[in-house]
């Protein structure tokens, strides 16, 4: 059997030979090993208003807009919006807008807060343009990703790795054990470098079932999750969606099948971090239910 | 048994049903639910009506019907999760059994969903906004469908499970499902990311943890798996894919030929596992606390296994 691939299954995530096994089977090739990397962390941003999103879920945009500015004056560093998107983006900028727009999608008032904000900043209407599809984010010097948190049955955690999977032009690509692939898609030419912030809509999330929405497993958390690391953002939103699960349950429920994407895209990618030691989390608002 | 195309209301309280339907067939379903459509894929799937009830403030409630091509499939939707409040409509038998599997319930309700398992249909009806008026409306709507319905036993496999171990180990029945896919097995109970055990529409399964009895503190569970395959050849090679993808460096203790007399047993990182190639099945055991416990639970799901006249 020594010609044989090694197959990833459920005794690597036990021993910890996840990486020795994708290396070898999957990637083709040796999982970096844990370099010595900067001691740099990154911030993720968690801002939370109970009032965000009623019982009847009603959006109030107004909220919504505070929530932003928070999570963006925080993200940067800047004193008000504009400086903060300033920051990020130039002002003759093509900024794409890119939100989940099937099964549980970004709220549109999220959309368009963000939208209306960069205006205020600025940037010209005409200069800012949905970007869901490859042909639009082509055009595009700047991505905003605006996906929407939830679990997802095929890769685990269907959120801010998965929100440019229709750039791969054939999603289906990713639906098996390539969804360890995901961080690659980051990485094409026309999208590589182009993501300046990642702002998860966490106002009614999804933690299993997912992608379809199932509202047993859908919780107000009223929240955006932000950053400008892909990984570090996407693992927060993990934890989240992890605790979660535990709190209904009453006792671990891991998410099923583990979502690997997501230490491949900071191991073989090298998107951002994945390790919780790294990141350094901010939160701001309603703790209620934090569940970091 | 097939269930006919329900006759849905034109209205329900105050939504009104919109025209035409939906028809979303396998070709298709990727586009109407992106990734999700595996999930039915993964079952023998024929196509899918969706209707759309609107009202004027109170949200749209979403009827999804997933036409399969038998009950056991439409079936192994529902076993996916057995939470929520069991509904019974009218006629519909509320059959408990304390010597084998029986359903939870055919329709269960939560949080403004209701999903239910009428002949080979799977359904969902889904409310924008839950308050009492959508229950009532998702409700009415599920009785509509399930009406003049066949009402089909569960999957002969699933019976098959005894329900508890020598008076140690009981099986968790609101945990079983039934399946055809790979997929859908690691959603479950995650294995691989590859097919390791050679599972495809022509295959069932079902999979269950029992749990230990007289435990105390943390619940002591160990997952049980039984497929069935078309014929004897096709579990012995399945079985040897999963030996050597899931047990590189184990011996294969058994051969073939005197596998019938007892279960092969690993001690693994998690516990200690052991495998059965029974006739055209296969059973395997994950996580026991003991070889002891292993080869209880695989010797008691073998006598059902062959007292039912399943083992070859």
């Amino acid at each position: 059997m020594k010609d044989k691939m090694p197959v990833l299954t459920r005794r690597d995530f036990i021993r910890g030979t996840v990486g020795v096994t994708l290396g070898a089977s999957v990637f083709g090739l040796q999982w970096p090993r844990e370099e010595a990397r900067a001691a740099a962390t990154s911030l993720v941003t968690v801002v939370r208003d109970k009032d965000a999103m009623d019982s009847a879920k009603n959006i109030d945009t107004t909220v919504l807009e505070k929530m932003l500015v928070e999570t963006l004056t925080k993200i940067t560093g800047q004193k008000n919006t504009k400086d903060a998107w300033l920051s990020l983006v130039k002002p003759n900028d093509v900024i794409g807008l890119v939100p989940t727009d099937h099964l549980n999608p970004t709220h549109d008032e999220v959309v368009d807060v963000v939208k209306n904000s960069l205006m205020d900043a600025g940037i010209p209407e005409d200069r800012i343009r949905d970007a869901q599809s490859p042909r639009n984010a082509k055009k595009c010097d700047t991505l905003i990703a605006l996906p929407a948190l939830k679990a997802h049955w095929l890769t685990g955690i269907g959120t801010v790795l998965k929100n440019y999977i229709l750039y791969s032009g054939s999603p289906s690509r990713y639906h098996h054990s390539n969804s360890s692939r995901l961080g690659e898609i980051w990485n094409l030419p026309f999208v590589k470098g182009k993501t300046k912030l990642v702002l998860v809509d966490a106002i009614y999330p999804l933690c299993d079932k997912g992608p379809q929405p199932d509202p047993r497993y859908q919780w107000n958390y009223n929240g955006f999750i932000a950053g400008t690391d892909p990984v570090a953002v996407e693992t927060v939103c993990l934890k989240i969606i992890t605790e979660k699960r535990k709190a209904i349950r009453g006792e671990p429920w891991p998410l099923s099948p583990p979502p690997i994407c997501v230490e491949a895209a900071d191991k073989v990618y090298g998107l951002g971090t994945s390790r919780m030691e790294q990141i350094q989390i901010q939160h701001y608002g309603w703790e209620h239910e934090l569940l970091l | 048994m097939n269930a006919d195309k329900p006759n849905l209301p034109k209205t329900v309280g105050i939504w009104n049903k919109l025209e035409p339907s939906r028809i979303i067939n396998p070709e298709n379903i990727f586009k109407y639910m992106n990734g999700a459509g595996e999930l039915y894929l993964g079952y023998r799937f024929r196509h899918l009506e969706v209707f759309d009830y609107t009202s004027a403030d109170q949200g749209n409630i979403l009827v999804e019907l997933y036409f399969m091509e038998s009950p056991d499939d439409a079936f192994g939707l529902l076993s996916l999760d057995w939470g929520g409040e069991p509904v019974s409509f009218d006629g519909a038998p509320a059959a408990i059994s304390d010597q084998y599997f029986t359903a939870p319930g055919r329709a269960l309700y939560g949080g403004g969903l209701l999903r239910l398992w009428s002949d080979n249909m799977y359904a969902r009806i889904m409310a924008e906004r839950e308050t009492p008026a959508s229950k009532e409306a998702v409700l009415a709507l599920g009785k509509a469908i399930a009406s003049d319905n066949q009402y089909p036993s569960e999957p002969a496999l699933v019976k098959l499970l005894p329900l508890k171990i020598d008076k140690v180990w009981k099986l968790r029945v609101d945990r079983l499902s039934f399946f055809r896919s790979y997929l859908v097995l690691n959603s479950i109970y995650y294995l691989s990311h590859e097919n390791i055990l050679d599972l495809n529409l022509s295959t069932e399964a079902v999979s269950a943890p029992y749990e230990h009895i007289a435990g105390s503190g943390d619940p002591q569970r160990s997952q049980f798996l039984l497929v069935q395959y078309e014929n004897p050849e096709r579990a012995r090679q399945a079985l040897s894919r999963f030996h050597d993808a899931y047990l590189p460096g184990h011996q294969k203790e058994k051969t073939a030929e005197t596998a019938a007399d007892s279960p092969s047993i690993f001690k693994l990182e998690d516990g200690w596992l052991a495998y059965k190639l029974i006739g055209k099945h296969i059973a395997i055991v994950f996580e026991c606390p003991d070889p002891e416990s292993a080869r209880a639970i695989l010797q008691k799901n073998e006598s059902r296994l062959l007292k039912k006249g399943e083992g070859s």
